[in-house]
């Protein structure tokens, strides 16, 4: 909104910040930083089974945090706005298409146990090596597939 | 409000801030990386990691106590195909809509409406998923006829 903040600002003060959130958070509470684990928490919930509170309160801290850069950077996707995707296919089609795109993620995070976070940033700082087989999986597989999407749109994407 | 809580909320809001400040909620962030044109999110990630797994490493080796959860137990996966199975089916949705997990509900927080619709996609693909889950332990039992051991819900 008041355009404070560069973004994406600049990966050498972001990245090892994060690194700092991850092993702080484990070294206060002994919990594995993750996102895709709070959404479980909703399933479970309908599901009748025991959830863990903490994660629904991550989760409100990571709106509230990335509300907050909102509010000090621009927003290039106020609204209806889904960059370069959204300006390619009308706005029925694209929401068709996310929904979609969204089921094959919680359907694969689930399979797998976590996400990028869980695995691709907590997961390899623990050397855990179920999460490097995930993270280069999923990094192996997203990159091809968005190259053969540009491909196959001639260059659209 | 007890002292996990309001921890979990902190760590989430810093997490969530450099998060949107590395223009993760962003399709064309995301989808520029997985093009490999722009390369800063790698570094962000690699960096980050770089950062974090010494400073878990000496904890864990300190034998480190945390004030809310005990001795520190870093948590670890053993290879299973599921990694590779799963990391498939996500590689995928997030090459189709930009977005991971943590991106859905940090770009609807930044004003992005369309955001909640890969985040309604994956409640309902967790919920798919863990359907399927609930069920394997009943399909092995009918095909083997004996009873099945106690599984645990993945």
């Amino acid at each position: 909104m008041f355009d404070l903040l560069p973004v994406p600002a600049p990966w050498y003060i972001v990245g090892p910040l994060m690194g700092l959130v991850i092993a702080g958070m484990y070294a206060i509470t002994n919990n594995h930083l993750g996102v895709s684990g709070a959404y479980v928490q909703f399933v479970d919930r309908a599901r009748g089974r025991t959830i863990e509170v903490w994660r629904l309160w991550f989760l409100g801290g990571l709106i509230l945090g990335a509300f907050a850069v909102a509010v000090l950077a621009e927003s290039p996707q106020l609204g209806l706005g889904y960059g370069r995707l959204g300006e390619l296919l009308p706005l029925g089609p694209l929401v068709g298409v996310l929904f979609l795109g969204g089921v094959l993620l919680g359907f694969g995070a689930r399979w797998m146990g976590a996400c990028t976070s869980g695995h691709g940033l907590s997961g390899c700082s623990t050397r855990s090596r179920g999460s490097f087989v995930a993270t280069i999986t999923f990094f192996a597989t997203a990159v091809g597939a968005t190259l053969l999407l540009h491909a196959l749109t001639g260059g659209a994407l | 409000m007890n002292r996990l809580n309001l921890a979990s909320l902190f760590f989430g809001a810093a997490f969530g801030f450099l998060f949107a400040a590395a223009g993760f909620n962003q399709y064309d962030v995301v989808h520029n990386t997985l093009l490999l044109k722009y390369l800063d999110p790698f570094f962000v990630m690699g960096s980050a990691v770089a950062t974090a797994l010494p400073i878990l490493w000496l904890l864990e080796r300190r034998g480190w106590h945390t004030p809310l959860g005990g001795p520190i137990t870093p948590r670890r996966w053993p290879v299973e195909r599921k990694h590779v199975y799963g990391g498939v089916v996500f590689g995928l949705g997030w090459a189709i809509t930009g977005a991971c997990p943590g991106t859905t509900s940090t770009m609807a927080a930044a004003g992005s409406v369309l955001g909640l619709v890969p985040l309604g996609g994956i409640f309902v693909g967790i919920f798919l998923r863990d359907t399927i889950s609930e069920r394997q332990p009943i399909l092995r039992r009918s095909r083997a006829s004996e009873p099945a051991p106690a599984t645990e819900g993945v």
